[in-house]
């Protein structure tokens, strides 16, 4: 195994005892060393809960049904509890949305990162690469008395701590205000960089990913619809989800056009799909997409998972 | 700055608090049934011994009067004597204080011991939920007087090793401890387990699990103190009951306690009693919520005394 991270089809349900949710349906991705990747989905696309379950960090709702994650060469789900401890510990790096609940309310910065270095670390430093200016005065800090886009250096001097193998980002700049949004993201990337940490981004904005990532995943439906470098992703999709995603995102459209948003709803899955999960809402859908699972083609630099991708790119 | 007024503002609300409670007892008293002649004195007294006994303790007087002299004997640090016993009555509370207390803290301390691991295990451990909500439903359903009766009984019918009544030193308030903690233990559990649960959920304790801590690790150092303040909410009050309402045991355990005392005092009319025994349980809840105030100030750095927009 020589990618640093591969999920291959994994199928992950949660069950609330009335109702069933197939949050993922066979996903796959494929990670490697150093490469920084972009997951761009909707709401309940099942980007979350992929990023989770490479940490094994389902809730206890939630069931793996198939399909395998390794990270640098582990099985992460046949791994006994102290293994997969170890390898949050010295593998993985997670920041998460919401930068303020993250932090322990009662705890000093300093004491917190104190925790995750050990005796041997200085705090001081780690605040200091993630540009925190004052490091020392932030240090004796409560979260509550940080702001938004500081506590969001801190989770992640935290999450560096330990100079991760892969680092997974889940909407870390959602909860934070645009002008701060940016300065978080140049740390973020080149504080992996430095590191050499493959990243893991998750986001619902197509271009603000394709911007900062090499390589750009789209999720609908909980699959992995399309995968390829950012670029082409962005500017010649495979996928006619891709396409309908960038034709609604602003910062795609030249002045004056018109966005269109993607018509109907992300669909919630009970059971495996039987065909597209994009079918319902597909301009190009035929007959077959609502019957057979697509299988995986490859067009230009791009894979995707579409029974016409090969031959709606040819026709465009 | 900030702070003073804090602390003015605290002093004022509670000498307003003891103000309405002693104004709340003064009256509640004197409206029983049954006055302090008659209940010494007895059904077949005459009007003139009534009148005589009235008027030596200043019972002919008016209401408001009475008041008016008992809160300047008190301003003055003067609670009068027992119209029982004729001693200061101060000097009789102090004297059954160190009971009630020792009492008080034996249970409020095997509360805290049992109960503080116990509601951590059961809100940690999901299988043994049903053991906890059977333990503390137990704790809270069973009433003391049944559980001392049983107590009682056992240890004096046969010879366990302690005694069942009486006070002579601190081995005569072990089993009346025990009881008294029951209750105690159970709802301390319950309100420690539903803390630990909400803190068990919060996204600092997945971000630690996602960091590979173990989970008596993130236990000790995230779950215990963001947990912490209901219960030390909780200990306060208990503490506030257990010192007025341990009387059940008090009575069950023939012990020389200030709530037997009180209560006594309430059956004999015995007025400067009662007033004193009422006044002194209002001050330590007092104390005891100004205490909690500090604390939970000091667990939580958001709440802090000086903190900005702190509640008044």
């Amino acid at each position: 195994m020589t990618a640093l991270l591969e999920v291959r089809d994994l199928a992950v349900e949660y069950d609330s005892g009335e109702r069933r949710v197939r949050a993922l349906d066979g996903a796959d991705l494929t990670v490697a060393a150093g490469e920084t990747i972009g997951i761009v989905g909707e709401s309940g696309s099942g980007k979350s809960t992929l990023g989770s379950a490479v940490g094994r960090l389902l809730p206890s709702t939630a069931n793996r049904v198939t399909g395998d994650v390794w990270l640098a060469g582990e099985r992460v789900f046949d791994l006994p509890p102290a293994g997969i401890r170890r390898l949050r510990r010295e593998r993985l790096g997670f920041v998460f949305q919401d930068p303020i609940a993250s932090l322990d309310p009662t705890m000093r910065v300093g004491k917190q990162l104190k925790l995750v270095l050990g005796s041997k670390g200085d705090p001081l430093s780690h605040l200091d690469r993630v540009r925190l200016a004052n490091p020392g005065r932030v240090a004796r800090m409560y979260p509550h008395q940080l702001s938004g886009g500081m506590a969001q250096r801190v989770a992640l001097a935290i999450a560096m701590a330990c100079q991760p193998r892969l680092l997974i980002a889940d909407e870390p700049t959602a909860a934070l205000d645009a002008q701060v949004r940016e300065e978080v993201l140049e740390v973020v990337f080149s504080v992996a960089a430095e590191a050499g940490t493959s990243i893991v981004w998750l986001s619902h904005d197509l271009t603000a990913v394709a911007r900062r990532c090499s390589r750009v995943a789209v999720m609908y439906g909980g699959r992995v619809v399309e995968d390829g470098p950012a670029a082409d992703v962005l500017g010649q999709p495979a996928h006619p989800y891709t396409a309908a995603l960038a034709r609604s995102a602003p910062a795609m459209a030249s002045l004056g056009d018109r966005l269109s948003p993607v018509p109907g709803r992300p669909p919630v899955l009970a059971e495996a799909s039987h065909g597209c999960a994009f079918e319902p809402r597909c301009p190009y859908a035929e007959e077959r997409c609502a019957k057979e699972r697509p299988e995986l083609h490859v067009v230009r630099t791009q894979e995707a998972l579409c029974h016409r991708a090969t031959e709606l790119v040819t026709a465009s | 700055m900030r702070l003073a007024l804090w602390w003015l503002g605290r002093a004022v609300s509670a000498a307003a608090t003891l103000l309405g409670v002693s104004i709340l007892i003064f009256a509640a008293v004197r409206m029983m049934p049954g006055g302090f002649a008659e209940t010494i004195l007895g059904p077949f007294a005459t009007a003139d011994q009534k009148a005589e006994l009235a008027d030596r303790y200043g019972l002919d007087q008016s209401v408001f009067v009475q008041y008016g002299h008992w809160l300047a004997a008190v301003a003055r640090g003067d609670f009068g004597v027992s119209m029982i016993s004729r001693e200061p009555v101060v000097s009789e509370l102090w004297a059954r204080l160190p009971v009630t207390g020792q009492l008080t803290l034996f249970s409020v301390l095997i509360a805290t011991l049992v109960g503080v691991p116990l509601g951590v295990l059961t809100a940690v451990r999901a299988r043994r939920a049903a053991v906890g909500r059977l333990l503390s439903g137990l704790g809270v359903s069973v009433p003391e007087f049944v559980l001392g009766s049983l107590v009682v009984f056992l240890f004096s019918r046969y010879a366990l090793g302690l005694p069942a009544g009486g006070y002579d030193n601190v081995r005569s308030l072990v089993l009346p401890s025990l009881v008294l903690s029951f209750f105690a233990i159970s709802i301390t559990a319950r309100t420690t387990r539903d803390a630990v649960m909400g803190v068990l959920v919060e996204p600092y304790v997945t971000a630690a699990v996602a960091r590979g801590e173990s989970p008596w690790f993130i236990i000790r150092h995230h779950v215990l103190r963001n947990a912490a303040i209901p219960v030390v909410t909780l200990l306060a009050t208990i503490t506030a009951y257990l010192l007025g309402g341990a009387l059940i045991v008090e009575y069950v355990f023939n012990l020389p306690g200030i709530g037997s005392y009180v209560v006594q005092a309430v059956g004999r009319r015995d007025y400067a009693v009662v007033q004193a025994g009422v006044l002194l349980a209002a001050t330590v809840f007092i104390v005891l919520n100004l205490l909690v105030d500090l604390v939970v100030g000091l667990i939580d750095p958001r709440l802090g005394v000086t903190s900005k927009g702190r509640r008044a």
